[in-house]
């Protein structure tokens, strides 16, 4: 994806102040947004045949959501699908779409995390990219081969778990991540704890990576998550 | 085997019918033994009639005894029922005729000698023309004897050893118990066959009903076209699978629709103070937006699990099984939670049995764990000693959690399994136990708590093993 074509989306969600929002996140990440409130002016847009990706609220007025994947699938779309839903539990018809290389997001989600998810499934979708065995970030360098980081000439004494955590904030670096999102790709968990669980282990991260006069590289930012970057 | 229901009613049923099949035979056996015991006796006392006649028309004169004697022996020869076997006479017949007339000779015609015979005739108190049994010494079976007297004082005695009448009556009562045996043995069969026939189909109505009732709830049983018993309770069954199903679907979408209207206002202020937060900017507002969005995500948290607690209670919580190493989850989660543990000075010390498995749903039992951890972490004072022991105990994988804190508030350790119970100090909403103890439920477990005989609060979580060990 360059930036000289940016990606188109459609964005299918009844509730308007949900839609507002999403496609202004959408908008400000760089993306064509098309939005439409019911299945039927959905499937039309769809069938156009021009989007890169849908994003799709599950309980729309006119129609299940599902059916409507279904019948753009069945007519020949092969865009892939991110699906919201308001159920607490995703239930298995969501779940087989996911190995067909979609995925779902439940609500109340976080706009980093939707935006990540997009990502990841756009990226799925286009040529597969080369994994590099090196992560470079400000002056912050992970050899993932040997699990070992530096920052500048210093190397960081980290636990496996500790690198998985920088590891995945580098592959953000810029970018944020919230708690949920973590504990996702770091411990192949996805729920939302209570308490600062997630928070302890980056207090700890950052009193290793971010030491001394160093220029703090991970930074909080309060009721979203963490992010990477160079201040 | 033993103890299916076919078992026990094959063996009641074979044992009614084994007595009373025994009893009716009882019954026929006396009336044959009678009957055989008439005939015999009616036999001995017409012969005796005859040689009673033929001694008294007999002349007596040298031949007399000669006589009485050839006829005697001819009577012998015509007992009744005399069987042979390998040459041994069963149906010994003895004759004496005594006569205490001066001169008059006593006849004995008979096996062995007269002696044991006449003493036991002159004991026994015979009445005449009437058979009665005598023992006579050196006879392993009594004689039937039946004494007439004569006119000139003279007395005839008749007897008939009792072999022949045994012999039938043991001979009956071999085949019967032959014939018995057999059909108290086919009788069983058939009872055991036709109950086990029967009760597999209740089997099958159990099985079906157990899978109904873990997975989902749309499967029905077979319905027959007869309508036996059983048939009837598959419909009475799949009628109140229909009732339930009908509960449960209306409870989801009550639970769906206040999780839809709900969440929607709680998406769109998320994403739009989100969206506040993205901008470049340090304004002091920030803050204030950061805790806004927390408080909403705490709400969203709570409104999910206070749904699911509802729908577990209801039996209508949807459950995605999956084979669960509960180890590798008690392990991973101890991970995440060490360093907050660590922060709070706990030591938390593991003791997990390795590839204890469940078939479970692995978020819901994620969070289950991490709810028995959040609230170690959230009601300990600080510098506690958490143990964590995972076993497989009696068909069950049992997860203890215990710490030497302060334990159970006294007031709420009774009814701490209740949605929004929750101790005075407690900052959380009263919803953790309650989910725990709604998971178990609908995984089939359980959950107790208890306080430590050392003080100390100990949380025992129990989930069925899965029944499909992996190799």
């Amino acid at each position: 994806m360059g930036p000289d074509l940016p990606m188109r989306l459609l964005l299918v969600e009844d509730d308007l102040p949900i839609q507002r929002f999403v496609a202004r996140a959408l908008l400000e990440a760089g993306y064509q947004v098309d939005a439409a409130a019911d299945a039927k002016s959905a499937e039309a847009l769809a069938l156009e045949g021009v989007h890169d990706a849908l994003i799709v609220d599950l309980a729309l007025p006119d129609r299940d959501g599902l059916d409507l994947i279904a019948r753009c699938r069945a007519q020949g779309s092969s865009a892939p699908v991110l699906i919201l839903s308001a159920r607490r539990s995703v239930d298995e018809r969501v779940k087989g779409l996911e190995h067909g290389g979609d995925d779902y997001l439940t609500k109340p989600f976080a706009v980093a995390e939707l935006l990540a998810r997009l990502r990841n499934l756009l990226r799925r979708s286009s040529a597969p990219q080369t994994e590099s065995v090196r992560l470079e970030a400000a002056d912050l360098q992970l050899d993932l081969v040997r699990r070992e980081a530096r920052r500048g000439d210093h190397v960081l004494q980290l636990t496996p778990q500790e690198f998985s955590l920088l590891e995945y904030l580098c592959r953000n670096a810029g970018r944020v991540v919230t708690r949920t999102m973590i504990l996702d790709h770091v411990w192949r968990m996805r729920f939302d704890p209570g308490t600062n669980v997630v928070d302890v282990h980056i207090y700890r991260l950052r009193s290793k990576v971010d030491r001394g006069d160093c220029r703090p590289l991970i930074h909080t930012i309060r009721g979203v998550g963490y992010v990477l970057k160079e201040a | 085997m033993r103890r299916t229901a076919a078992w026990r009613i094959a063996l009641w049923t074979t044992l009614a019918f084994s007595l009373g099949t025994f009893v009716a035979f009882f019954i026929v056996y006396l009336m044959v033994a009678q009957e055989v015991r008439a005939r015999s006796d009616a036999w001995l006392t017409g012969e005796a009639e005859t040689l009673a006649q033929v001694a008294h028309n007999t002349p007596r004169d040298s031949l007399y005894d000669q006589i009485v004697e050839e006829v005697a022996e001819l009577a012998m020869r015509e007992v009744p029922d005399e069987r042979s076997s390998g040459g041994e006479r069963l149906n010994s017949v003895f004759f004496l005729r005594v006569d205490p007339t001066p001169g008059g000779n006593n006849l004995f015609v008979g096996p062995g000698s007269k002696g044991p015979f006449w003493r036991a005739l002159q004991q026994a108190p015979l009445v005449a023309g009437v058979p009665q049994s005598v023992r006579v010494e050196g006879w392993p079976l009594a004689f039937r004897v039946v004494v007439l007297a004569q006119e000139r004082g003279s007395t005839i005695y008749l007897g008939l050893s009792e072999g022949g009448v045994t012999h039938i009556l043991q001979k009956l009562t071999r085949r019967f118990l032959g014939v018995w045996t057999g059909t108290v043995l086919f009788g069983f069969l058939i009872s055991y066959l036709s109950a086990r026939r029967t009760l597999l189909r209740v089997e099958r109505i159990t099985e079906t009903v157990a899978r109904i009732g873990s997975q989902e709830l749309d499967e029905r049983l077979p319905e027959q076209l007869n309508s036996d018993e059983i048939s009837r309770l598959a419909k009475t069954f799949n009628h109140m699978l229909g009732r339930i199903q009908a509960s449960v679907n209306q409870l989801r979408s009550v639970t769906d629709a206040v999780a839809h209207d709900l969440k929607s206002p709680v998406t769109s202020i998320r994403g739009t103070l989100e969206a506040a937060l993205s901008a470049e900017s340090s304004e002091p507002w920030r803050d204030a937006v950061g805790q806004a969005i927390e408080g909403l995500d705490r709400v969203s948290v709570l409104l999910n699990t206070t749904l699911d607690v509802a729908e577990a209670q209801a039996g209508a919580l949807h459950l995605d099984r999956v084979t669960v190493d509960l180890s590798e989850v008690v392990t991973q989660l101890v991970d995440l939670y060490q360093p907050a543990m660590a922060e709070k000075h706990h030591e938390v010390r593991t003791d997990l049995e390795s590839a204890v498995v469940v078939d479970a749903d692995l978020g819901f039992i994620n969070r289950t764990l991490s709810n028995l951890l959040e609230n170690e972490l959230v009601h300990l004072p600080d510098g506690c000693q958490i143990n964590i022991r995972l076993r497989a105990h009696e068909g069950n994988a049992e997860l203890v959690v215990e710490d030497n804190g302060p334990g159970f508030p006294p007031d709420i350790s009774s009814h701490a399994f209740e949605r929004f119970v929750k101790g005075k100090q407690s900052p959380g909403y009263g919803l953790g136990l309650a989910f725990v103890a709604a998971v178990a439920q609908a995984h089939g477990g359980a959950v107790k708590i208890s306080d430590r005989s050392c003080g100390g609060a100990r949380v025992t979580l129990s989930l069925p093993i899965s029944a499909l060990q992996p190799a």
